[in-house]
């Protein structure tokens, strides 16, 4: 027993942000040196420090839902080789979907332990977007996988690295496993580098501040997450609250998928439970259990404490419960590489049960989907392979007091950025006839709906593939407190001699010089009754372009005459009566 | 006795800084800023310091009115002219959700709103070729819309108008037509780089403050006409250097950052006069404290500078070449506070200049950094401001109890607490301009200036394992001083997109010829003579295939003789190295040309300290204890700074005083005054 010693909070607070900063600096140090656009423009990759029991200390995300997800890849590592059993300098690598920590097989973790005179003190961890981990596609996730063997190469917590070294069996089935090993091994070991950054941090807060003043830092401001998680609870409504919502369908063009949810809120707990949600499925959406629980993390995040600080005692009062065999506890060896179909409706049902309650902070349903695209061809001026790959923005729901934002990245996706018009078509043979809100009748509210986008891609090379993944095509987006829903996503390919064909997903569908791929985005959800909107809102609108005159009339009950457009006061009171 | 002048404006303090040509003496000025009436302040102070107006040879001039215009969503009524399908960019902007956690996050909101946004048809590709040509009477509708609403500004920006300006100039010709009342903005007049939403955002911001800019400068020179100031008049611009006042109000964006670059060419003036290469201008005043790296000698430049820009807000994006400042919400005033969690933080709000820290004793009652300094005994109750105003202990301590009391901790601790969480969060800015870019603080010197600059510089750089610590002369005047040494400058970017290798050489060679030659003109306009200017030229390069840049500079002779080409690359691969740790085989492609026009202006020589009158002895003002982390509360000698004799070695704990700043020398260190004045503190070696 070492003898309990009061550290005063100017030195806990210090260490905690010392550490934080250890975190930070190894999200730095790895976008930085790495090769790969996804990691270093897409952000799609976090950056955690653990304890040496897997309690997360500090956390770097580029999108929310890795939130916590590192942890469980610590505790994989913990339970196989066991604190004696990982030594200096050793990192171990872990990949396998049915394994904790793990989202799909491109998402890789790299766990490192920290040693401080001599004994395994903390944890560094890492997961970045790999771009290839072999499989049956270029990219290795696809949309029609039918089982994970289709998908990848699982590595279910293996050593890597051992004693600072390389272990070469490793990076030789890699070298042989995946499509463009010399560019992924250089992020690799970029990867692990950065795990180092990390340490040598460490290593330094421990030599200024000594160890054990670090470790019980560490506990106390654990324990003010803990408490700062408990506070907020304290505001909450207590009770049992539930949701359902439908995927458009499982992935190979099946039936809706049902998600259910109760979420239950206690004096000190916040318990998930998505008991009721459908089974496991045959397409590649399902969301691997780790990848859920982060996504309950990321939903309860957002409504307890949106700017707290990430550790493990702000999750304390949090349970997720999952049933087996389920789209988002699968059975192995279903497909997951396109989890994030499914995994955003973990947390989209979480808000939209407690939307009513907890009004200050929840606004109504938005667009959801990460609209992915690809455009690919071989460019006819150069002869080489081009691919065109983005998240696609649309409309947010409205919340008290707000209209919803318009043309944001999803849930999904954080500090994402969409690309620019004038570098893709440098960079790509098409030409984007328009790239604007997309101006549709939905999601009114006392507070409206965002709108969505509209962006046309003309191809001017002879041939092009087009594939894209909607969802949200089918059901809109809700609304809340008598607010309108939302609109559908939606593709459309306008062939150059006039057929148009609308739909949720394409896979490499093909386009030839002159066809228009037209993606479109829903608006959010609306809040309250429209009839209650400010009629000077509602001039605004109008004035704006995003309502018409009529609309304003017939749904808002706002009468705007005359040029310049005003209010009819009088008849605005005859119509909202 | 021709004289040579600043003046910065800054949030509480108008900051005058005079120097005689001849003599190179300095004179100094503090008066508070007026914000009602910016130019009368300015006229104010230079009355207060006694110049004689005629006598002002050159002045310079560090303005918010840009700035504040902006912030304060007080600029003229604006409209946007673009491409048919691309209105809405400047509302979709780039989607990203900086707050990530947060479902009620709001994005910035446009400057121009949706109605005022007008669409015509036209359409040019990325290599300036014509699509579709530009369609007048849609200009001719939008423009006779403007009038009609009374919009004052009107930005023009259309897609890929960097590649080819014809469309864009036709269209101001149509503008000053039928509404020559309106200020029009082009947008390659004003950024050439690529990024739809970024130009267009910039075009806009500049159109937006244009008139209000105007007003000002051109009021401002009246009025000093009038006084009988007749010399040149110059504005500072974020990029490090000066402009005109008629150029300044051609593109008033440049002078977003006019007030905070002033320390930085300071910082950059006194290393280069004491042999130092690489140091970190840090600038502390009331309510941020700002960082920047000087490398080689080297400003540093970027053209991703945001507005308003935070952890949790996107921000504005302006595409203009500013120096590369790191800002962290830790002043004088920053303060302190208990979150929901139990744990202590410090800033990012400030008690400003009203009512100020508790012990101004002027209304406050919050515990701020000022308040810790005064009772850990680093700022003495008596010499604030040289005596002027006289610091309460009494209300320090009132207003630390605050946090003494939630912690059970002796107030000394607690504002020592204070002190270390404000250091924190300063180390974490001078972290990210260096380690976080691949430089090694250990090969740095600290340049620590502005009002409490001095007060935390030794420990920040004992922590970072910095060289040493300089603390120029007049540390609360260094920003106006730094603006006296600057040049004039002006930055020429434009987007083309090609391979660089020897056999694009005569393209490049073309490329580059063409900025200089806007470069050269843009002189010319001002009047300045040709033979005092002289360009840098630079590439914004990367692999084929890779999203970041590296500016490289491009030598002359690389130009000329294609045998020397391989120095370019090799020197791309080098920085390409330092700052993403790797290199490529790769091919490498331009991004970027970016032309750095300078014109030369006489610059005094530094001017010796005279050693005559000062004296260790005359410069002794006793002892008083101080409170030290780790150390504890120490006796430390004090010492008047204005009598303090070069060459002088003093070990630490110390402390200076001057009535502006007082510096504070850790036990352990020593601070020597070198030859010029400036204090040098290093640690002694063990």
């Amino acid at each position: 027993m070492t003898v309990k010693r009061t550290i005063d909070p100017f030195t806990v607070e210090v260490i905690k942000r010392a550490l934080i900063s250890a975190a930070e600096q190894m999200f730095v140090a790895f976008g930085r040196t790495s090769k790969s656009s996804v990691i270093y423009e897409v952000l799609d990759y976090g950056c955690a420090v653990t304890d040496a029991n897997a309690r997360m200390i500090a956390q770097a995300n580029g999108i929310p839902p890795f939130i916590g997800v590192l942890t469980d890849a610590v505790k994989e590592v913990l339970y196989k080789f066991g604190l004696d059993g990982i030594g200096e300098g050793d990192v171990v690598i872990l990949n396998d979907p049915y394994m904790g920590g793990a989202t799909h097989q491109n998402d890789v973790v790299l766990v490192m332990p920290v040693f401080y005179e001599g004994h395994p003190i903390m944890f560094a961890a890492s997961k970045g977007h790999w771009n290839d981990i072999g499989g049956k596609d270029p990219g290795s996730w696809s949309p029609d996988a039918t089982e994970i063997y289709q998908e990848g190469l699982q590595f279910p917590a293996v050593k890597l690295f051992e004693n600072g070294k390389e272990i070469q069996g490793i990076v030789d089935i890699l070298t042989r496993n995946i499509r463009i090993p010399e560019m992924i091994l250089g992020d690799m070991r970029a990867q692990a580098a950065s795990l180092q950054v990390a340490a040598n941090r460490i290593t330094q807060i421990c030599d200024k501040y000594g160890l054990d003043t670090v470790l019980e830092s560490i506990e106390i401001y654990l324990e003010q997450g803990k408490q700062e998680a408990l506070e907020e609870l304290k505001g909450l409504p207590k009770g049992e609250f539930t949701a359902q919502e439908y995927i458009d369908d499982d992935g190979l063009g099946g039936d809706p998928v049902l998600v259910k949810v109760k979420v239950t809120i206690t004096d000190d707990e916040f318990i998930v439970d998505y008991t009721g949600t459908g089974k496991t499925c045959r397409g590649p959406i399902n969301a691997p259990l780790s990848a859920l629980i982060s996504t309950a993390k990321f939903a309860y995040k957002a409504v307890v404490s949106p700017h707290g600080s990430s550790n493990e005692g702000l999750f304390a009062p949090l349970k997720v419960i999952v049933p087996e065999d389920t789209v988002f506890n699968p059975k192995r060896p279903a497909p997951i590489s396109t989890y994030w179909e499914s995994d955003s409706y973990a947390g989209d049902v979480v808000w939209k049960a407690l939307a009513d309650v907890i009004s200050e902070r929840i606004t109504a349903g938005h667009f959801l989907s990460v609209c992915g695209t690809t455009v690919s061809g071989i460019d006819d001026q150069s002869g080489e392979w081009f691919f065109s790959v983005e998240p696609n923005a649309g409309g947010w729901g409205a919340g008290k007091g707000k209209d919803g934002e318009s043309g944001l990245v999803c849930s999904g996706d954080g500090e994402t950025y969409v690309l620019s018009i004038e570098v893709a078509e440098t960079r790509y043979p098409f030409i984007v006839d328009q790239f604007a809100l997309n101006i549709v009748d939905g999601g009114h509210g006392q507070w409206r709906g965002g709108y969505g986008l509209v962006k046309d891609y003309r191809i001017t090379n002879s041939k092009a593939f087009v594939t894209a993944s909607f969802g949200r095509n089918k059901f809109p987006p809700w609304g809340l407190a008598d607010g309108m829903l939302g609109t559908p996503n939606a593709v459309e390919v306008r062939t150059a001699d006039g057929n148009v064909e609308q739909r949720g997903r394409f896979s490499k569908e093909e386009l030839m010089a002159g066809d228009v791929v037209r993606f479109i985005t829903g608006m959010g959800g609306g809040y309250g009754d429209p009839m209650k909107r400010d009629p000077q809102a509602v001039l605004d609108d109008v004035l704006d372009g995003y309502i018409t005159p009529e609309i304003a009339r017939k749904v808002y009950g706002v009468a705007v005459v005359g040029d310049p457009a005003g209010i009819d006061e009088a008849e605005t009171r005859r119509l909202r009566e | 006795m021709a004289k040579r002048v600043a003046i910065d404006i800054g949030g509480t303090f108008t900051d005058f800084v005079g120097l005689d040509e001849a003599t190179g003496e300095v004179s100094l000025e503090k008066a508070l800023t007026t914000p009602v009436n910016f130019a009368e302040g300015v006229i104010h102070t230079i009355r207060k310091s006694g110049v004689d107006p005629r006598e002002i040879r050159q002045f310079v001039h560090g303005t918010t009115v840009v700035i504040n215009a902006l912030t304060e969503r007080k600029g003229a009524k604006t409209a946007l002219i673009t491409t048919q399908g691309f209105r809405d960019v400047l509302e979709i902007q780039r989607a990203n959700r900086t707050d990530m956690y947060n479902l009620f996050y709001q994005k910035p909101k446009p400057f121009v709103p949706r109605r005022f946004r007008f669409e015509v048809r036209e359409r040019l590709d990325y290599k300036g070729e014509v699509l579709q040509p530009l369609t007048e009477e849609d200009v001719v509708v939008a423009v006779e819309a403007c009038k009609r609403a009374g919009v004052e500004a009107i930005g023009v920006c259309y897609i890929h108008a960097y590649s080819n300006h014809a469309h864009e100039q036709r269209t101001r010709e149509i503008i000053e037509e039928l509404y020559p009342e309106a200020s029009v903005t082009l947008s390659h007049e004003i950024t050439q780089e690529w990024r739809e939403y970024e130009r267009t955002n910039t075009t806009v911001l500049n159109a937006y403050v244009q008139p209000a800019a105007e007003l000002y400068l051109s009021t401002l020179d009246e009025e000093l006409s009038k006084m009988g100031a007749s010399g040149t008049k110059y504005a500072m611009q974020s990029n490090g250097g000066t402009t005109t006042f008629a150029q300044a109000q051609r593109v008033p964006i440049h002078l977003v950052e006019s007030g905070p670059v002033g320390g930085v060419i300071g910082a950059s003036v006194v290393a280069e006069a004491v042999g130092e290469k690489n140091v970190i201008s840090f600038d502390m005043g009331g309510t941020t404290a700002k960082v920047s790296l000087i490398d080689q000698g080297r400003l540093k430049i970027n053209t991703d500078y945001y507005l308003e820009k935070t952890s949790i807000w996107a921000g504005y994006p302006v595409k203009i070449a500013v120096l590369d400042i790191a800002e962290v919400g830790a002043g004088g005033g920053s303060i302190a506070w208990i979150d929901q969690g139990g744990a202590l933080n410090v800033g990012p709000r400030s008690s400003g200049a009203d009512p100020g820290p508790a012990c101004y004793n002027l209304g406050g009652t919050e515990p701020t950094v000022t308040d810790a300094n005064l009772l850990t005994g680093r700022l003495s109750p008596d010499y604030f401001l040289g005596g002027q105003m006289k610091l309460s202990v009494d209300r320090a301590e009132r207003a630390v109890r605050k946090i003494a009391e939630a912690f059970e901790l002796p107030i000394l601790e607690a504002a020592l607490g204070i002190i270390r969480l404000a250091n924190a969060n300063m180390q974490a800015a001078l972290e990210r301009v260096s380690i976080e870019r691949g430089y090694d603080p250990r090969e740095f010197a600290l340049v620590a200036s502005g009002g409490a600059g001095a007060l935390h510089g030794a420990t920040l750089a004992r922590d970072l394992h910095m060289r040493k610590v300089i603390v120029p002369r007049a540390p609360g005047h260094f920003s106006a001083w730094g603006m006296l040494m600057t040049n004039l400058r002006h930055d020429f970017i434009r987007t083309r997109l090609m391979p660089c290798n020897p056999s694009t050489l005569p393209e490049i060679a073309a490329a580059f010829s063409e900025l200089e030659e806007e470069a050269r003109g843009t002189f010319r306009q001002e009047s300045f003579p040709l033979d005092r200017v002289w360009v840098e030229r630079f590439l914004d390069l990367r692999y084929k295939g890779q999203e970041h840049t590296v500016r490289t500079p491009v030598h002359e002779d690389v130009l000329e003789n294609k045998h020397q080409f391989g120095r370019l690359i090799e020197k791309f691969h080098e920085l390409h190295e330092q700052a993403y740790s790797f290199r490529q085989d790769d091919p490498v492609e331009i991004v970027n040309f970016h032309v750095v026009g300078w014109g030369e202006v006489d610059k005094p020589a530094f001017k010796p300290l005279e050693e005559e009158g000062r004296s260790l002895d005359r410069a002794s003002k006793g002892e008083r204890p101080v409170h030290f982390q780790d150390v504890g509360t120490v006796d430390s000698k004090v010492y008047e700074r204005n009598l303090l004799p070069p060459h002088v070695v003093i070990d630490g704990p110390a402390v200076v005083e001057e009535p502006a700043c007082t510096t504070i020398v850790c036990p352990g260190q020593q601070v020597t005054v070198d030859r010029f004045g400036n204090l040098v503190i290093t640690e002694v070696s063990k």
